[in-house]
């Protein structure tokens, strides 16, 4: 009995091993247990511990996100051939990417040897070997992971997460307490249970524009792609995700973000329900530095959600999206981004010497392990470089991830059920030589002019280019790409704002408060058309009807200078001096180096 | 009981290392499962005529855990007419610390230890989690997953499409064979434990 045994035991052994080579994800070949023959014997304490140590037990330790620990032999011991089939499938440790020619900084990878040491380990009866050869167990730095951060901010209410369902994508709006402008060089996401949350991701909302989302101040609110409103041209675009395993990344000096009074950061998290309510609270910690960035990467956007409509049954729905670089580039990071039915994500380069180099290739997508992903050095791509998003979608029965069954026809969208087609890079652009003006302005201008190309009927399309042209301060083109927008939208407060801005830059006063009445029509709580409109009509003499703009506008925004001082201005031209005086005292109140309202305030004082 | 366990215990390690080849240690010793009280507890003798479902659970198995609300449910809409009982098979888990799990994961359902693996082998159980389904004669007619919610490690459906073990337990109260007498399980091996 004994004999056979052990001759049968080999053939056994290829068996399964066979099977785990072909089979993908289906569990029916847990490794056979199997008598040493001769070879010396993989034993935990030498062989296995190292590997654990290192690649598992970083998140398999209490408090952190693996479900439970791997710490100990016995700890290992309790889920031996689980581990030899999550890390034989590359399941564990959680790591999309393929190897390419640009390695990622952090890489969470076994090596073939290390897979096949954890097989053969199971194999032959999962040991313990000689304690005495234990290595030293990892060291772990208990709570904040960089130190004591400066700031610490705790979500005002927990979300409760329930104890079954689809998974929950829950977003909480932190306040940032500075009276001015500070420079943070890293942000440490504690999201909370860490077993439960899949990924997080911080928005720096710089116009309070997600508190619009939230029922009650600091309830937070739910949605698993966020939109925040950014001004035209913000310098300062950092990726600040995390993910299981995540290591806070500290920007390097000149590098770091910029927060000013008022900006909101907005944590988006992916929650998944553990089988028993569970409460999560998240807090960030902020590590403040007092060099400003001296250099500006900026997040540059490819997708192409529009295409997206992928009919039932579809196995492999191809959509791309190409942008040529009109400068040279450092890219630092890359970020690829699909729902369920995302099967292989790829992001191609085409360099201007003809040679293609994959940026990053996911052949097996699963959104519950997405990550921005960090180049270990920053890539350099010359102008001229054609980057392509190839993004193939699966819709069929086959996809396991497919929340409808039976597969439907599933279209572009914000909500989890529907699908998104996003590829971000973070870059750094070249310096120009001086005098030749800002490299970021070119690339996002390009920018915009490629998804007006793309999307001739997207209203934000010609919206963001009319605006990139008028910060560049070319109106008439600016003009066109706002009446495009108009015409998509005719009633939109936001472009006729912009049109009136741009007709009063341009100082066609009859063209410009047609649209200023128009925004305010359709949103009459919208200061800067107030003000805009004030403006407009002070400048054709009409200072009476202006100062009831002023006054609109400074009710509702009592902290903006600006408009206390024209306010002022606007009643001083009316006769109102006493009135004038007060504003031009609250504008210097405001900012005490305001020289407009201080001019005037001497002139009145005369 | 406990002194009942520990000879029992000795018995084996002394004999095992002389002739385990020949002997089948279940023939020696009775082999049991245990309530919370350590009491040992055969759940078929307590559910005469009456349908019953093993449901193999860990409280350190993540997939086993979010299963909790399924099984609760399924068990509340078969009340009194299938028996469900949670069945812990691993050695080191303690009535406290499985008292605890219950009352976390909102269990309303009674609870076994297994340490012995009486219950293990004669539901051919090797997964956490994973049912075994007993007709009102006290035959296994089903044993394996509870529906096909993960295809396999990190691989949940949005939703399982087919339900083996609603499906099994219909079939045994209308008298019938389930259409599938097992299907496999994806959790923790059983095997895996001491």
């Amino acid at each position: 009995m004994i004999s056979l045994w052990r001759w049968g035991t080999p053939c056994l052994l290829v068996i399964v091993i066979a099977a785990m080579g072909q089979q993908h994800g289906a569990q029916s070949r847990k490794p056979a247990s199997a008598a040493p023959t001769g070879e010396r014997r993989v034993t935990f304490t030498r062989d296995i511990a190292p590997i654990v140590f290192q690649q598992c037990a970083p998140c398999h330790r209490p408090g952190e996100a693996g479900p439970f620990p791997l710490l100990t032999y016995q700890d290992v011991k309790k889920h031996a051939q689980q581990i030899a089939v999550v890390t034989h499938d590359r399941i564990m440790p959680p790591w999309l990417p393929e190897p390419g020619k640009f390695p990622f900084a952090d890489e969470m990878r076994l090596s073939a040897a290390q897979i096949a040491l954890i097989l053969k380990w199971v194999e032959q009866g999962a040991v313990e070997g000689n304690p005495a050869e234990l290595p030293a167990r990892p060291h772990f730095v208990q709570g904040w992971q960089l130190g004591q951060p400066d700031i610490v901010l705790t979500a005002e209410k927990p979300f409760i997460l329930p104890a079954s369902g689809d998974d929950r994508y829950w977003n909480f709006i932190f306040r940032v307490p500075i009276d001015s402008t500070r420079w943070v060089k890293a942000v440490e996401i504690r999201p909370g249970d860490r077993r439960l949350v899949h990924h997080a991701n911080v928005l720096v909302d710089r116009m309070e524009s997600a508190r619009r989302m939230e029922k009650e101040p600091g309830a937070g609110f739910g949605g698993m792609e966020i939109k925040v409103v950014s001004e035209v041209f913000d310098p300062d675009s950092h990726f600040l995700f995390w993910k299981p395993g995540t290591v806070p990344y500290t920007y390097p000096d000149g590098m770091a973000l910029r927060l000013d009074k008022g900006t909101d950061l907005v944590l988006n998290t992916h929650l998944q329900p553990s089988g028993k309510p569970e409460v999560i609270q998240p807090s960030l910690g902020l590590h403040f530095t007092d060099k400003p960035a001296t250099v500006h990467p900026m997040l540059l956007q490819l997708e192409n959600d529009t295409k997206l409509d992928i009919p039932p049954g579809a196995k492999n729905f191809l959509v791309t999206d190409s942008f040529t670089l009109p400068v040279d580039v450092d890219l630092l990071a890359i970020y690829p981004h699909a729902h369920y039915l995302g099967k292989d994500l790829q992001a191609l380069a085409a360099l201007p010497n003809g040679a293609k180099e994959a940026l990053i290739h996911i052949p097996h997508w699963n959104l519950n392990w997405q990550a921005v992903y960090r180049y270990k050095q920053p890539v350099f791509l010359p102008k001229g470089t054609v980057i392509t998003m190839r993004y193939v979608y699966d819709n069929s029965e086959d996809n396991i991830a497919n929340p409808n069954s039976p597969p439907i026809r599933v279209r572009g969208g914000n909500r989890a059920r529907d699908e998104m087609a996003h590829l971000w890079l973070q870059v750094l652009p070249k310096h120009f030589p001086a005098g030749q003006g800002d490299p970021r302005m070119v690339l996002q201008e390009a920018l915009a002019r490629h998804n007006v190309e793309k999307n001739p009927a997207d209203f934000e399309a010609h919206y963001n280019l009319g605006a990139m042209l008028q910060a560049k301060g070319d109106l008439k083109d600016a003009t066109g790409q706002y009446n495009a927008a108009l015409q998509i939208r005719p009633d939109d407060a936001t472009v006729n704002n912009a049109l009136g801005g741009v007709m009063l830059a341009r100082g066609e006063l009859d063209e410009a408060i047609p649209h200023l009445e128009a925004a305010l029509k359709t949103q009459p709580d919208y200061f800067d058309a107030h003000y805009n409109l004030g403006n407009a009509l002070a400048s054709q003499g009409n200072f009476a009807a202006a100062v009831e703009q002023f006054q609109a506008a400074v009710r509702i925004n009592p902290e903006d200078a600006d408009a206390e001082a024209n306010l002022g201005s606007a009643l001083a031209e009316t006769g109102r001096l006493g009135e004038a005086k007060m504003h031009f005292e609250r504008a210097l109140k405001i900012n005490p180096n305001h020289a407009l309202a201080r001019e005037n305030l001497q002139q009145l004082q005369q | 009981m406990r002194g009942q366990r520990g000879i029992c215990g000795v018995l084996l390690s002394l004999i095992a290392a002389m002739i385990f080849a020949v002997l089948d240690p279940g023939s020696l010793c009775a082999q049991t499962a245990f309530d919370l009280e350590g009491r040992p507890t055969d759940p078929l003798a307590q559910a005469a005529g009456r349908i019953t479902v093993l449901v193999f659970v860990r409280t350190d198995c993540p997939i086993s855990n979010r299963y909790a609300p399924t099984i609760q449910k399924l068990s509340a809409e078969y009340a009194g007419r299938v028996a469900f009982w949670l069945v812990y098979p691993d050695k080191a888990e303690t009535a406290t610390s499985i008292r605890k799990y219950l009352q976390d994961y909102g269990y309303r359902l009674p609870a076994l230890r297994d340490p012995q693996r009486a219950l293990v082998k004669s539901s051919h159980a090797e997964i956490t989690p994973e049912v075994a389904v007993f007709e009102q004669k006290h035959e296994l007619v089903y044993h394996g997953r509870i529906d096909n919610w993960y295809e396999g490690f990190s691989r949940p459906r949005g939703a399982p499409t087919t339900h083996e073990l609603d499906d099994a337990i219909q079939a045994a109260l209308s008298g019938r064979r389930p259409a599938v007498a097992s299907a496999a399980a994806v959790g923790c091996y059983i095997s895996d434990l001491e």
